[in-house]
């Protein structure tokens, strides 16, 4: 299974890295308690905002003499020291205004102190650092790879914050919580990187001393150091450190060690010896450590516990997604080459093989030989007679990974026998391009020669189980292959909950003609374009019928075939009897709400749906029909329904085409010449139905292909994708 | 019988045992506040041990350790051996390591019958994952010495005291 570039890095990285992130997202909760608790105690007072070094200064000599240094740490708590008048050890919180001492600085809490050591470099010094950091630096990579794979999976950076397919627990916390604390890990990791660096030396971070020319210090004009400018401008907000003066002595200054620069000042003169700006790299360390320990706010320490929890849970959530799919990993008895049943898969992240084992375990339990491949793995199966393509669809409207170069290998591989197909799109229409991909292949297999269509494509939105049982109960009953129910697949199908009583049925003259018959059933609610499910044999094998609601009665157009299960059936019922059925809703066939005008596409009995959908009153939209049919003698059954229609204006316009009298036309040659309201109709955001034959539909989907290219420049999948091309064939 | 035995006891210790101690105080010793200035060097927070020397270079009595924890101690190879041999509490000239371009300022307590008579002062320094410096700064415990400004040779630019 081929994943794509960045899903594989992510991973890779993830793998690589787990342990140690594992470790330092555990330690970084817990020091990220650090902050919070320091900031609880009380030796922040109210007029440190206020605070010269003016006022503080000479205030904090005077009473204290031997004090040596003054520092405001991230808590601005502001510390002494230096010794008292006995020479012992002086240290203490103060307060800046009055001098008072407000407490002793107790030892460092040797809990965190542990904790950071083992964060740090794991206890092995060096070597440790060097994980961590490298750790730091995948945890990078790791953000990045994760932020592509959501602009990816969003299918563009506008729609980043747009709403998250779910598909299971993992993946989705996955994504939203992703999303949501990228910011912050992306913090984590680039400054953990930055600090990682700049402690190995790979940052330069130049150590400065002062340069002070002590031939040129002057000792007057003495001043107070009230009194001195620069003490006047600083606040003590501003200043990290203070170093007083050593002694007496002129030579001895003060060195200010500030937010963004360091001075040094005279302490008989109050002038500046010298000045030195903090490098960027300085800079930009002080503010890696801000933001990489919360150390100066409490609140962004919390972000930053949250933060490194949600790694812990993504590094959870990222191996149960991994595991589940390689769970969904193929295991083939048969080879490409020996196999009957070829199932084609296009999967971005690997779901779709899921459903394709499903079917591959059914085939091979009921005897069959089956291979279960990638759409890209296409090539000249010698055995096949069937052949399944299952595909996502990846971005906008693009192929999943493994399905990029399908469009080249189905062109270059002919297969020697006639081969049916059948296409199952996956997809979620919370995508503007529902299952475009899918409607390609669909469209790629058409044109080729040797290819038998076999279902019209099917789509299954947001993994729907009903949807996919719907495509298998099709397929298995066009295979004429029993799909029994597995835990793996959805059920398929078999129930009749719904009593339906023939109401009305038409004669014929002979087989091979259409009658049209009612039935009228209270049991379930339903509207023209859904299916009906007769069994006529009593047995495993089901017919279906496209319905078109006339009044409130269910109507079918049925071609009766000599021996044909389902026809002969239908028209053996007489009116009064009541049948056993099940009426399927079928709502990517119901007739749109919002567009302005329909074209509906049928021919011979696909008219059915249609006939109701005209029937209904539907405001504001103009109908087109163009309906095919043998001669005018079968279009004689709907006729005057029809003329009805027009006549009460439900219908804008009929054409009918009919293939053995007259001009010998199909529907499509009909729609050729209407190409200009075709192509109006797409970009007017209207919608095209059809239903009726599949080789009707290739022609008719074909003829739309060109008038899509050459009018509207897009690819008539992309009108499908937007549920403006609506198809029910078969 | 045996009260009468400890509450002579405690006065013999009041009038021997105090004396003796402010005597120590008042008398033979003298504080002074020693300075550290540090080069510019790159890594952790060094570990600075100030010790006494005796005229044959051996260790006398540690005078000030510039490093809290323990489990470094034995990367100053020498005074750890000391320190090994001759267990101290130390804990009340304990302060913090100094990093590279800072200043540290201590208050060091040295005998005045040791000035002047063929003792050095010896300021040791390591720092993790970097050398190790046995004589970062070395100087004679003379008058001259403590008023001069010495320059170091490893982590330390230079040493300068003060009378307390």
């Amino acid at each position: 299974m081929t994943i794509s570039i960045w899903r594989y890095s992510h991973l890779v990285l993830a793998v690589s890295s787990f342990l140690f992130l594992v470790l330092a997202s555990v330690t970084g909760i817990i020091l990220s308690f650090q902050p919070v608790s320091e900031k609880l105690q009380p030796y922040r007072t109210d007029g440190f905002d206020q605070a010269r070094l003016s006022e503080t200064l000479p205030l904090l000599r005077t009473k204290y003499p031997g004090i040596t240094d003054l520092s405001v740490d991230a808590n601005d708590f502001v510390q002494i020291k230096g010794s008292d008048e006995n020479g012992e050890k002086l240290s203490g919180y103060i307060d800046p205004l009055t001098g008072k001492i407000l407490g002793v600085p107790g030892e460092k809490n040797a809990f965190f102190e542990w904790v950071t050591a083992l964060h740090r470099s794991l206890f092995i010094h060096e070597t440790g650092r060097f994980f961590i950091g490298f750790t730091a630096f995948l945890l990078l990579l790791i953000t990045v790879s994760g932020t592509i794979l959501i602009i990816q999976r969003q299918r563009g950076l506008k729609r980043f914050f747009t709403k998250i397919v779910r598909e299971n627990f993992a993946q989705y916390y996955h994504v939203v919580l992703g999303r949501l604390s990228l910011i912050p890990i992306f913090i984590i990791a680039l400054t953990g990187t930055y600090l990682s660096l700049a402690r190995f030396g790979f940052i330069e971070t130049p150590k400065y001393s002062p340069k002070i020319d002590f031939d040129a210090i002057q000792s007057d004009p003495a001043k107070k150091p009230a009194d001195f400018d620069i003490f006047k401008q600083i606040k003590l907000s501003d200043v990290q450190a203070i170093e007083f003066p050593f002694s007496e002595d002129v030579e001895d200054y003060y060195t200010l060690k500030l937010k963004d620069r360091e001075l040094t000042v005279n302490q008989i003169t109050g002038d500046m010896l010298s000045e030195n700006k903090y490098a960027t790299a300085e800079l930009l360390t002080t503010l890696s450590l801000d933001l990489h320990t919360g150390r100066s706010s409490g609140i962004w320490a919390i972000v930053l516990a949250l933060a490194s929890g949600n790694i812990l849970f993504f590094i959870y959530s990222g191996f149960a997604m991994t595991l589940k799919r390689r769970a969904n990993r193929v295991k083939n008895k048969f080879t490409a080459e020996e196999s009957e049943f070829i199932i084609l898969v296009g999967s971005e992240n690997g779901s779709t093989f899921q459903y394709a084992n499903a079917i591959h375990q059914q085939l091979t339990a009921n005897g069959k030989t089956t291979h279960v491949t990638e759409l890209d793995n296409y090539k000249v199966f010698p055995k096949a007679s069937h052949i399944i393509a299952m595909t996502a669809t990846y971005g906008l409207g693009n192929p999943p990974t493994n399905a990029a170069h399908f469009r080249n290998k189905i062109e270059k591989h002919q297969q020697p026998n006639p081969v049916h197909f059948s296409v199952v799109g996956f997809g979620s229409h919370s995508y503007p391009d529902f299952c475009k991909f899918a409607f390609e292949v669909d469209h790629l297999f058409a044109k080729q020669p040797w290819a038998v269509p076999m279902l019209e494509i099917h789509t299954v939105n947001d993994k729907s189980p009903e949807e996919f049982s719907q495509w298998a109960t099709a397929w298995s009953q066009h295979a004429d292959i029993p799909l029994s129910v597995s835990k793996d697949l959805p059920v398929i199908k078999q129930e009749r909950p719904h009593a339906l009583t023939v109401v009305d049925k038409t004669q014929v003259s002979a087989s091979g003609e259409s009658f049209l018959i009612r039935f009228r059933t209270e049991d379930v609610e339903f509207t023209s374009g859904d299916l009906l499910a007769i069994y006529p044999a009593d047995d495993h094998r089901e017919r279906q019928y496209s319905i078109g609601k006339i009044g409130n009665d269910v109507q079918l157009s049925v071609k009766l075939h000599a021996n044909g299960l389902g026809s002969e059936y239908l028209y053996r019922i007489q009116p009064g009897e009541k049948i056993q059925a099940r009426i399927d809703s079928n709502t990517h066939f119901h007739f749109p709400q919002k567009a302005k005008s329909v074209i509906m596409i049928s021919n011979g009995t696909g008219i059915a749906p249609f006939l109701g959908m005209i029937d209904q009153p539907t405001p504001n939209a103009s109908c087109h029909l163009y309906c095919g049919f043998r001669d005018a003698s079968s279009f004689g059954l709907y006729k005057s329904a029809i003329e009805q229609n027009l006549a009460d204006e439900k219908l804008a316009s009929l054409h009918v085409a009919y293939s053995r009298e007259g001009e010998k036309q199909y529907v499509k040659d009909l729609l050729e010449k209407d190409a200009a309201l075709i192509a109006d109709v797409l970009s007017g955001e209207g919608v095209i139905m059809l239903c009726g034959s599949l080789t009707m539909q290739n022609n008719v989907v074909e003829l739309l292909e060109n008038i899509c290219q050459t009018s509207l420049g897009k690819s008539v999948s992309y009108y499908q994708s937007h549920g403006q091309v609506l198809m029910d064939c078969y | 019988m045996s009260n009468l035995f400890k509450i002579s006891l405690l006065f013999l210790a009041l009038t021997f045992g105090k004396p003796s101690v402010s005597f120590a105080q008042a008398g033979a010793a003298t504080k002074y506040k020693c300075m550290i200035q540090m080069t510019n060097y790159m890594g952790e927070g060094a570990y600075i041990v100030i010790s006494l020397i005796d005229a044959k270079g051996a260790y006398e009595k540690t005078l000030y350790v510039m490093g809290p924890d323990k489990k470094w101690y034995n990367s100053l190879k020498e005074w750890n051996k000391f320190r090994a041999k001759k267990p101290v509490n130390i804990s009340a000239i304990t302060g913090a390591s100094v990093t590279g371009g800072d200043r540290s300022v201590n208050t060091i307590e040295i005998d005045n019958s040791k000035i002047n008579a063929g003792y050095k002062l010896r300021f040791e320094s390591a720092v993790e994952d970097k050398s190790y410096h046995v004589k970062d700064v070395e100087i004679p415990l003379t008058t001259e010495g403590l008023a001069a400004k010495s320059e170091g040779s490893g982590y330390i630019r230079y040493v300068r005291f003060s009378p307390n």
